[in-house]
């Protein structure tokens, strides 16, 4: 048989006429009571995405905080919001609101477990750093669960979280939104994508990966009370299924969290993969890579001792929101980082700091 | 016809892979999955390059084997066809299918 090359669109007019997809379709076609939800939909989704898109390119060009611009309305109190994506897609996202902030508890649990997590995370970042949401100016948290049908994942997509349910195939039937490890490494993708703006591909890649579990562990940490040395550094524990392993990642000993976990917690072992859409290469090894400066926060946290947030997580806080650009590589993340350890505490903590990449292959 | 699906990056980095064989479906089912490869236009409509990846969601690459040449396409979550989403979630719904991870 003759392999087909990998093509990619061309513009051709055969693209055209693929199916509309199904919110446009029911806007147009469907019944009056189907058009009107359509448009509803459609309308809280097209707000969202554009309004945060210019969020996020004004706030990485001009490093401001939003609430420093003129014309932008600063909302003093958390806006949480979750929605039901009912099984079906990117098409029909955020869904059907199901619960606003302050309302009380639904019957779907998936709902409330978004709701609660999302709201864990935010008090996380308005009590330890003095972050009021992902903008630093109130901006609504948004939550899709039940994406798609059976679906094993979570992401961020440059505007909300989505949820899967989970096959049981991967992960455990409702295992993402019941931990909050997951959810707030979701979220801090929202704080990324605002700030450093780390391009999610190969070595800035691999960081955007590993300050979501950074900020993941430490949201779990501070809410069980658990200092560096009792945590147990595990990203997304127990909602894999028991056979494939414990959980998603291991911070400090990356590479053993699950049967086939590729991740290196050394340099000398760096996948350089390419980033090719290739669903092996996982976009130049972002989830693989993100071990080596996973371990050292890690390490770092552990020798500074006490609780991880309040040093070693303010200094990796300060790296990604004050000194970090969209093309950062490892190196200069972990310059950033000594440096940081040593204004914002002493040659101590610098030492510590620099210690940990350097235990990791990244420094010398 | 036999179709091999592969879902990598996600949250957890794992790659999965599913496929399905015509030889393994009963008849009206394997009729229903030739029109499901069909209204999918995997051939036609090939995934536009994702400039700006949504951290953590799912790259899929589609093989469908019959006897004319290969078609091999990869698509991002961002990018997904709803065409192709539907024949995805068909082949998922179907027993026949085999399932197996990738280390």
């Amino acid at each position: 048989m003759e392999e087909a090359t990998m093509k990619h669109n061309n513009g051709s007019i055969l693209c055209s006429i693929a199916p509309p997809d199904l919110l446009g379709r029911l806007a147009v076609e469907g019944t009056p009571k189907q058009r009107e939800a359509a448009v509803r939909a459609l309308a809280t989704s097209a707000a969202i995405r554009s309004q945060r898109a210019v969020m996020g390119r004004i706030n990485r060009q001009l490093r401001l905080n939003i609430g420093q611009m003129i014309g932008f309305a600063v909302t003093p109190e958390r806006r949480l919001t979750v929605y039901d994506n009912q099984h079906q897609g990117r098409t029909f996202l955020p869904g059907v609101q199901m619960r606003g902030w302050e309302e009380p508890p639904v019957k779907d649990e998936a709902v409330n477990q978004a709701y609660d997590g999302s709201n864990a995370t935010y008090e996380f970042y308005r009590d330890i750093f003095d972050r009021n949401s992902l903008d630093g100016a109130g901006l609504e948290l948004i939550s899709s669960v039940h994406y798609g049908v059976a679906f094993d994942n979570a992401f961020w997509d440059g505007a909300q979280m989505v949820y899967g349910d989970g096959s049981g195939r991967i992960f455990q039937i409702g295992g993402l939104t019941r931990s909050l490890d997951v959810i707030a490494h979701e979220l801090t993708h929202g704080i990324t994508e605002l700030t450093a703006g780390l391009i999610y591909s190969k070595q800035p890649g691999a960081l955007n990966e590993s300050f979501s579990d950074v900020f993941g562990s430490l949201v779990k940490q501070y809410s069980l009370g658990q200092s560096a040395a009792d945590a147990d550094w595990l990203i997304g524990g127990g909602i894999l299924l028991p056979a494939l392993g414990t959980a998603l990642r291991s911070m400090l000993h990356p590479g053993t969290a699950y049967s086939g976990d590729r991740q290196p917690g050394h340099m000398d072992n760096y996948v350089d993969l390419p980033d090719d859409n290739d669903p092996r290469n996982d976009n130049g090894g972002v989830h693989i890579n993100s071990g080596i400066p996973n371990r050292a926060f890690a390490l770092a946290a552990l020798a500074l001792g006490g609780n991880a947030w309040d040093k070693a997580g303010r200094i990796w806080y300060q790296a990604l929101t004050t000194r970090l650009r969209p093309n950062s590589q490892f190196k200069e993340a972990a310059q950033a980082t000594v440096d940081l350890a040593g204004t914002l505490f002493s040659s101590s903590e610098r030492d510590a700091v620099h210690g940990a990449w350097k235990e990791v292959g990244v420094l010398s | 016809m036999r179709i091999t699906i592969l879902r990598g990056g996600g949250l957890p980095g794992i790659v999965a892979r599913t496929e399905l064989d015509t030889a393994a479906l009963p008849k009206t089912a394997a009729k229903a999955f030739a029109s499901e490869v069909a209204r999918a236009n995997l051939g036609e409509c090939p995934a536009p390059p994702t400039a700006n990846p949504w951290p953590d969601a799912q790259l899929y690459e589609l093989r469908v084997e019959e006897s004319g040449p290969v078609i091999n396409v990869r698509y991002t979550e961002q990018s997904l066809p709803e065409s192709v989403r539907l024949l995805v979630a068909w082949v998922d719904g179907r027993p026949e299918k085999v399932e197996s991870i990738e280390t």
